[in-house]
């Protein structure tokens, strides 16, 4: 046995490169230096993509527009669906079928894109059905359908989300690159503008919980909600904040009253979608848009 | 020619063994990191939502606010999560590439040297870590095992039996080893700031490191 330890101890030594190698930060690191030093194509995943399960990666894909509305039950359908390349009625029975026979919606993604086997096998070794804990009991060679079940899941997460005020109000300013009212120059203005008299009621756009509850000279009073799978939303110039840090609220509770206060031109709700920490155009995961109009408050 | 195969790897231990020992450490402190990632997203918040407040308080520091805005705190939270494991990185694996065997006697009589010569408690905090994340980066490593037999070969029993040797064969074999450098590499410096520093940086590390532990 003493004499077959060099041997033993080589293939655990093995192992530990190979994990690291593909497991971790420092490995991605090597493996991007390596390829920029043999000038060939490096298959590691950005840096801070290594966080989460590989579950944090900001869409790839841009989702087509929206024929009709998504009825939430179907979001997930879609968000796999636009992953994909799948029309939504392909993908709803399948998952529907899969989150019968392994417990959970996060469970059925996983299937669909890893294969029935992966998911199940995670299922029985993984602490939560939350896909990041699903993600951790996979080995690394799954992080490719992973971070693809990721997207749809992040996705169905943005098809789901309802909307933070009445419809009829109308968008003042919407998602994109503009002149700063303000500031001058061009930026991008990460969320729309909701005409929004003083005093109308936010509703949360999901259920979720509140990240941050808080006022600043910018932002003014903020309300941040993150809904889980890489979704969060943000509802900015609030005259009062409702909730507090930490506070679970369900789809559609009351959490701030709209406002006037920090960086603004006048009264209006800034409603902002973030995928995977980027910011994105809360309007194209929606078939029910409200009116664009300008000259309103900024 | 099998011992001849078994002397030729023997004579190359020098160079795996320390490679080995550091992605074992590094593989264990990437899980602590992932596993307290969403907790220091929470931490990053808090702090921004305070600076935030305060920044606006005055129209000089009031552009403050902006530096780390909404749109920038998740990529920040994550920054620093990946600072705060490279870091810790640098601090516990890299040591162990000074990895130098000699017999396994000669090593336990000098750890427990090296133990006694540990005066304060903050440079007991390496080593310590260094265990930990090992048990965690072993941890890691066999479940890697386990998941790549069982969807590649789909024997249950064997992959969980394949698991279970592979743990503790690292616990045995890598482990102690990873622990001994780390006292070895601790014993020789000597600057108490280097030691309040790797203790800021490792105490949450230890702590993610048992909660990464299944």
């Amino acid at each position: 046995m003493k004499a077959r330890l060099p041997l033993i101890e080589l293939l655990l030594s093995g192992l530990c490169l190979w994990a690291a190698w593909y497991y971790t930060p420092a490995g991605a690191l090597v493996r991007t230096a390596g390829a920029w030093f043999f000038r060939t194509r490096s298959t590691a995943r950005p840096l801070l993509a290594y966080f989460g399960a590989g579950t944090l990666v900001p869409p790839r894909v841009q989702p087509p527009p929206l024929a009709g509305p998504v009825p939430p039950q179907q979001a997930l359908a879609y968000g796999a669906g636009a992953v994909l390349g799948w029309n939504h009625t392909e993908t709803a029975p399948r998952l529907r079928a899969l989150a019968q026979k392994l417990g959970s919606d996060d469970a059925a993604t996983l299937a669909l894109f890893c294969g029935e086997e992966s998911a199940r096998y995670a299922v029985d070794e993984a602490a939560s059905q939350r896909l990041e804990d699903l993600a951790r009991a996979l080995p690394p060679h799954s992080e490719a359908c992973v971070a693809r079940a990721a997207q749809a899941m992040m996705l169905g997460g943005a098809y789901a989300l309802g909307w933070p005020v009445n419809e009829t109000i109308r968008v003042t300013s919407p998602f994109g690159v503009r002149e700063h009212p303000i500031l001058g120059g061009s930026r991008l203005h990460a969320g729309v503008d909701l005409g929004a008299a003083p005093g109308t009621s936010v509703r949360a756009a999901a259920a979720g919980v509140v990240r941050r509850a808080s006022s600043d000279g910018v932002n003014g009073r903020i309300v941040v909600l993150d809904h889980g799978r890489g979704v969060s939303t943000m509802y900015c110039h609030n005259d009062s904040v409702l909730v507090r840090d930490g506070q679970r609220v369900e789809k559609g509770q009351v959490i701030a009253r709209s406002g006037n206060t920090g960086r603004t031109t006048g009264p209006h709700l800034h409603y902002q979608l973030d995928l995977a920490g980027q910011p994105a155009d809360p309007l194209r995961y929606r078939a029910e848009r409200p009116r664009v109009g300008a000259g309103g408050a900024d | 020619m099998q011992l001849d195969f078994t002397g030729r790897v023997a004579r190359a231990r020098w160079v795996f063994v320390p490679l080995g020992l550091c992605a074992l450490a590094a593989v264990g402190a990437h899980a602590a990191a992932d596993v307290v990632g969403d907790r220091v997203l929470w931490l990053v918040d808090g702090v921004d939502a305070f600076f935030d407040a305060l920044w606006s308080k005055w129209s000089l520091t009031a552009p403050l606010v902006d530096l780390v805005g909404l749109t920038q705190r998740t990529w920040f939270a994550r920054a620093v999560a990946l600072a705060w494991e490279l870091a810790a990185d640098a601090l516990v694996a890299v040591p162990l590439l000074g990895y130098d065997e000699r017999d396994a006697a000669r090593e336990w009589g000098m750890a427990r040297d090296l133990l006694r010569r540990i005066r304060s408690p903050l440079r007991a905090v390496p080593p310590l870590a260094t265990l930990l994340v090992s048990v965690a980066g072993a941890c890691s490593v066999a479940r890697m095992v386990q998941g790549s037999v069982q969807l590649a070969l789909h024997l249950g029993w064997f992959s969980w039996l394949l698991r279970t040797a592979v743990l503790l064969a690292m616990l045995i074999l890598l482990t102690p080893r990873a622990v001994f450098r780390s006292l070895e590499h601790t014993a020789g410096r000597r600057r108490a700031a280097f030691s309040v520093l790797a203790a800021v940086l490792l105490i949450p590390l230890m702590v993610a490191a048992v909660l990464s532990y299944r």
